[in-house]
């Protein structure tokens, strides 16, 4: 029997595999504490990849003729490497693009971005995890000067009095981690959730609060007007920890009540209710997910619902706070080691000299040598095969096809490129469009670490053999590396890399360096920063100060613009978009699984609604933006605001309606709203 | 506009304040003068009834402090009676001071509290009676808190939007309080009679007496006397019947003033280096007098002074909440003058009574009273001028039916039970105990939400082994 994790979602619940026979089955883990042995259906399916028919286990080469020729290993990537040279000949090293993902292991992030800026020399890498939790981060970096998506166990909400959560449907998307809810309730706690559509989270809510998309950073300005209105806050602590509150307070003066009604649409009296909730609770714990994130503005909505978890004096009290609920698998972790346009090992940045000596000295490569900062994901994509842009893109864990917003865009970019290499399990859309795919091995076929939602660092080991014909992911940029004549050799060795990683990150932000694979399977993971191997980890950041010049929170002033695509005559509804049970992603894995069903694309839509347009709840409707258009069957429900459509995003045609205007600062599309048409 | 333009303007309210913010968020290039009569930097006017009634603590009425101003190089003049243009030499005069020279000026001036034609409300040297406020600014919001403690009974004259609010403010803090409205029923200008009267019987019920069809007429020793012979015996009196827009500036400088300053789709008045906006200005024939629609001028007027030559402003979509304890009353638009079809439900038990104006599918303007559980929605609808099917509008204002019962024995054996693992009702039932549904179909072992339907479902086939029919 294997002790390992989920290989989807960031909660990475401990699961124990055992091979019965010629099968692999999934078994319950209830000592670890994260998930104390709870599953969803996703996780308990998860062997179901194993032996799919659609595997890939032969690398294909795309012939003259347009169409896919099986390889071998040695031919496969000898042609990808003349291309690369061939190319950063004419073009200069930046014609290479690296796109990762925030489902890869810390090793293959870490190798991932040594890769590019070692091998290859450039600057263009960075990953999926930009439309992951990227805003948040960006806040947290900016206010706390850390970016832990939790700065707690998960297990501390049960403790708090109460727990507000904007914009996640953990309930679906994590369900295991909704027992923690539900004890918090059963201890006499309170539940707020905020959505667009009344979730299966919402349904355990005590208050639901159910605002226009794109509005969930008014209803924060507002909150914190009657808080301040009410004298709720915590004038010791702000004097005491926050730096910039006074502003913070003049900028929401103008935020009454009824004015966050008209924009938000949520009735002044539940903005009280939540107002008075807060107000009366000792302990008040803030949760964002990408609901509140995934916008144009969610670094700024992050802020302002982090300004009222400061407000309160909550930052860094016990069970208390504000947390971000992370979405992939390794989205935490996939951040911390150089897949980042502007990041180095160890939350880094690029473009701090020191950081950049200390991590060349690591890789035993002069400073100079290494690239500085590249374009953001959706810039990435959107430059490729321009003049400007990168010719040649290597996609590793990521389905781009799917996932980028205006999906129909950016596959025009791909088909630009002079080169697409895909590594993937199965024969994604993305890999369909790719001029080489590369068959690579899946979580239970190799071993690596992951870093959930907690910053707790978790060791998946290997539990069998791959398939034949099929390479993991470190083989493959090693046997590019040697192939491109790298000045270093590259690793093969998870347990030799990690190390390597814990070396570049001493001393960084996301300290790794006394964590070991024998540390994490004897602690149940170990919690970041944990600088020596003596050190015991950091489960609580903030209890006595934040990582800022001054030791004190940095509170920024925030301003409500709402969506960059407002509502109007031709596109009258609200587009969100969002997951399913039993989906994940892409779907690239999910949709592959018989016993998980697979509904589909669909659109969901309130009954008044659907009677304006005369849709019939299982019959096609049409849903049209100034991006693109999707045809799939209305599912009419009263729990989604009539004037809000929901798509789910693991199919393709979701993104291709979606917009991608950017955040100024976590440069995150605007996934979660756009103005949008609708006819039966 | 060029670099070194002198700006100045002439009030320091929100539409004032708001402009300042928003020509400092464009760069705006020039030098920025504000004229406050004021003694305190722009605060946030619209919540001092929120301060009466204890909802809003004082301190956080500010919307910027003095040093804000200062720091971004913004001249903030305050206490300065401004007396006059002069337009020749392009300065204002000031009390007190020295004229200030501009380029551009921008007359934010607000409005002036009407005095109702009563009687003894001033004395001989012509100043207010020590028992009568006005509840216009912070020194009468202050001097109204100072004679609170002290009075007993109070009477609110003028039963519009501000009239309730500080009606019910007083009542919050313990004042007996009577309102007189000189029309047949209270926010005459925005709610028609129906809709009134519930209002009337709302206050009646919290304790406050109400007089329509009444005015005051004078003021005495024992209190207010209305025409229809009543006296009110009073301590306190509170004038809310409304203000004019504040024109004697612009009417003395020789500039087009109807009700309000007149301004174009520029906010320029027929002086092309003098602006307004806000509650002193008049587009359109219009001087709506709230602060969205001021601040939608000021947005305008901002690019206006900062040379974008497309800006224009076209109007503005009001939407009028009472700000009052205990009363719900939403306004959008004007609804007694907007032409259109008017769907209605009045539920007389409920106190409550709710209209939409429809005008080719769209919410034009609506007046609810009694029940604002719709409110948020109906509000989006008017802002964005969504084209709604025939039946929404009586949909919206029904409300959503009771939710069908949901009871465990309803589901049909198809129906998913346990999302996380996928378990139908019909697998629950095949299972003797929870312990068997643990094992054979790992229900309830993911997020836990299923449990109580699992052991409904249990329950009911228990009842049904012992012949007892679902």
């Amino acid at each position: 029997m294997t002790r390992t994790h989920c290989p989807y979602c960031s909660l990475q619940c401990g699961m124990a595999l055992e091979r019965v026979g010629r099968t692999l089955e999934v078994q319950a883990w209830p000592e670890f504490p994260v998930n104390e042995g709870a599953l969803c259906r996703k996780g308990w399916t998860a062997t179901g990849l194993r032996g799919h028919r659609e595997r890939l286990t032969t690398p294909l080469l795309r012939g003259a003729d347009g169409e896919f020729r099986p390889a071998d290993w040695e031919e496969a990537l000898d042609h990808v490497a003349s291309r690369l040279r061939s190319l950063r000949t004419a073009h200069g090293n930046d014609a290479v693009a690296v796109f990762g993902g925030g489902g890869l292991t810390n090793e293959k992030a870490y190798q991932l971005g040594k890769f590019a800026r070692v091998a290859l020399g450039t600057s263009q890498i960075d990953y999926n995890g930009r439309w992951c939790m990227s805003s948040a981060a960006s806040a947290g970096n900016r206010v706390f000067g850390v970016d832990r998506g939790l700065p707690f166990p998960l297990a501390d909400l049960e403790r708090a009095d109460v727990v507000v959560l904007v914009g996640s449907n953990l309930a679906e998307t994590m369900p295991p981690a909704a027992r923690h809810l539900d004890r918090l309730r059963e201890r006499g706690g309170r539940v707020v959730v905020l959505d667009p559509r009344r979730t299966p989270t919402a349904e355990r809510a005590d208050l639901f609060l159910q605002p226009v998309p794109g509005t969930d950073l008014a209803v924060a300005l507002g909150v914190l007007h009657l808080l301040d209105a009410a004298d709720a806050l915590d004038d010791a602590y702000l004097a005491e920890r926050v730096e910039g509150f006074d502003a913070v307070l003049r900028s929401v003066a103008s935020w009454w009540p009824e004015r966050v009604e008209r924009v938000s649409g949520v009735p002044v009296a539940e903005l009280r209710a939540l107002a008075d909730l807060l107000a009366s609770s000792p302990r008040v714990m803030v949760l964002t997910a990408r609901g509140a994130e995934q916008h144009a503005q969610g670094t700024d909505t992050v802020l302002a619902w982090i300004n009222i978890a400061l407000g309160l004096g909550m930052v860094g009290r016990d069970a208390a706070g504000y947390g971000c609920l992370t979405g992939q698998g390794n989205g935490q972790g996939g951040r911390e080691h150089g897949q980042k346009a502007d990041q180095l090992p160890g939350y880094r940045m690029i473009d701090d000299p020191a950081a950049r000596a200390h991590v060349a000295g690591v890789w035993g490569v002069e400073p100079d040598t290494l690239p500085g900062k590249g374009r953001s994901a959706y810039e990435l994509l959107d430059a490729l095969g321009t003049s400007e842009g990168p010719k040649a893109m290597l996609v590793f864990g990521s389905n781009i096809v799917v996932s980028a917003p205006n999906a129909t865009r950016i596959g025009e970019r791909l088909d630009a490129l002079d080169l697409l290499v895909v590594c993937d399990l199965v024969l994604s859309e993305t890999a369909a469009r790719a001029d080489v795919v590369l068959p690579v091995t899946q979580w239970a076929e190799e071993t690596g670490t992951m870093t959930n939602l907690e910053g707790r660092v978790l060791l998946r080991r290997q539990a069998v053999a791959p398939p034949d014909g099929v390479r993991s992911d470190l083989e493959v940029l090693a046997g590019l590396a040697e192939r491109l004549d790298a000045p270093v050799p590259f690793s093969v060795d998870p347990a030799e890399i990690f190390a390597e990683l814990g070396r570049a990150s001493a001393g960084g932000v996301a300290d790794y360096a006394g964590i070991t694979y024998e540390r994490i399977e004897a602690e149940h993971g170990v919690f970041w920063p944990c600088p020596a191997p003596a050190h015991p980890g950091t489960p609580r950041l903030f209890a006595d100060g934040f990582p800022t010049p001054s030791g004190r929170a940095r509170a920024q002033v925030v301003a409500h613009r709402g969506p960059a695509e407002p509502v109007d005559d031709d596109f009258p509804v609200h587009l969100t978009t969002g997951r399913v049970l039993a989906q994940y992603q892409s779907g690239a894995q999910t949709r592959r699984i018989r016993a998980l069903p697979d509904d589909g694309v669909f659109v969901e839509m309130h009954p008044m609604l659907a009677a304006r347009i005369g849709a019939v709840d299982g019959a096609p409707v049409v849903v049209r933006t100034r991006r693109g258009e999707l045809k799939a069957p209305a599912r009419v429900v009263a729990t989604v605001r009539p004037d809000t459509v929901f798509v789910p995003f693991h199919w393709v045609g979701a993104n291709r309606l979606t917009h991608d205007a950017l955040d100024p600062s976590s440069r995150m599309p605007e996934f979660k709203v756009c103005a949008a048409a609708v006819s039966a | 506009m060029s670099t070194g333009e002198r700006l100045v303007i002439v009030g320091g309210g929100m539409a004032a304040a708001r402009l300042v913010e928003l020509l400092l968020a464009r760069d705006h290039t020039g030098t920025i003068t504000v004229l406050s009569d004021e003694q305190y930097p722009p605060y946030n006017r619209i919540l001092l009834s929120a301060v009466l009634d204890g909802t809003h603590r004082i301190e956080s009425l500010p919307l910027h402090g003095a040093a804000w101003y200062a720091d971004r190089g913004v001249d903030l003049r305050l206490g300065v009676r401004v007396v006059g243009l002069d337009r020749e030499r392009r300065e204002v005069q000031v009390a007190d001071g020295d004229p200030v020279p501009y380029d551009r000026l921008v007359l934010a001036t607000g409005l002036v509290p009407t005095l109702p034609p009563m009687r003894g409300l001033l004395d001989a040297e012509g100043r207010l009676d020590d028992r009568v406020h006005a509840f216009r600014d912070l020194d009468d919001c202050r001097r109204l808190l100072d004679a609170v403690p002290h009075a007993r009974r109070a009477a609110v004259v003028g039963g519009g939007l501000l009239g309730l609010q500080v009606a019910r403010g007083l009542a919050a803090r313990g004042v007996e309080v009577e309102i007189v409205e000189g029309a047949d029923h209270l926010m005459r200008h925005q709610l028609d009679a129906a809709a009134g009267r519930i209002l009337v019987r709302d206050l009646r019920r919290l304790g406050t007496e109400v007089y329509c069809n009444a005015r005051a007429v004078r003021l005495t020793d024992e209190g207010v006397v209305l025409d229809n012979g009543y006296l009110l015996e009073v301590d306190l009196v509170v004038i809310t019947a409304g203000g004019r827009p504040s024109v004697a500036l612009a009417r003395a400088a020789g500039l087009a003033v109807g009700r309000g300053v007149v301004v174009d789709d520029r906010l320029t008045t027929d002086d092309p280096r003098i602006h307004a906006l806000g509650d002193c200005a008049e587009h359109d024939g219009r001087t709506p007098g709230f602060v969205s629609p001021a601040w939608e001028q000021a947005e305008v007027l901002a690019d206006v002074l900062c040379g974008v030559a497309a800006a224009r402003y076209e109007g503005s979509r009001i939407v009028a909440r009472l700000r009052a304890r205990d009363l719900e009353v939403a306004v959008l638009g004007d609804p007694e003058h907007t032409e259109g079809e008017r769907v209605e439900v009045s539920n007389p038990l409920t106190r409550s009574h709710r209209t939409l104006v429809m005008r080719e599918g769209r919410i034009v303007a609506a007046a609810l009273v009694g029940d604002l559980s719709r409110v948020g929605l109906i509000t989006q609808h008017f802002d964005r001028g969504t084209r709604l099917a025939p039946q929404e509008a009586g949909l919206l204002l029904l409300g959503d039916p009771a939710p069908a019962a949901d009871l465990a024995a309803a589901l049909g054996d198809s129906a998913e039970v346990c999302a996380c693992a996928g378990v139908s009702a019909g697998e629950i039932r095949a299972c003797a105990s929870l312990d068997d549904v643990v094992r054979c179909t790992r229900a309830t072992t993911g997020c836990g939400g299923c449990a109580p339907t699992v052991r409904q479902l249990l329950a009911g086939r228990a009842l049904e082994g012992k012949g007892v029919t679902r």
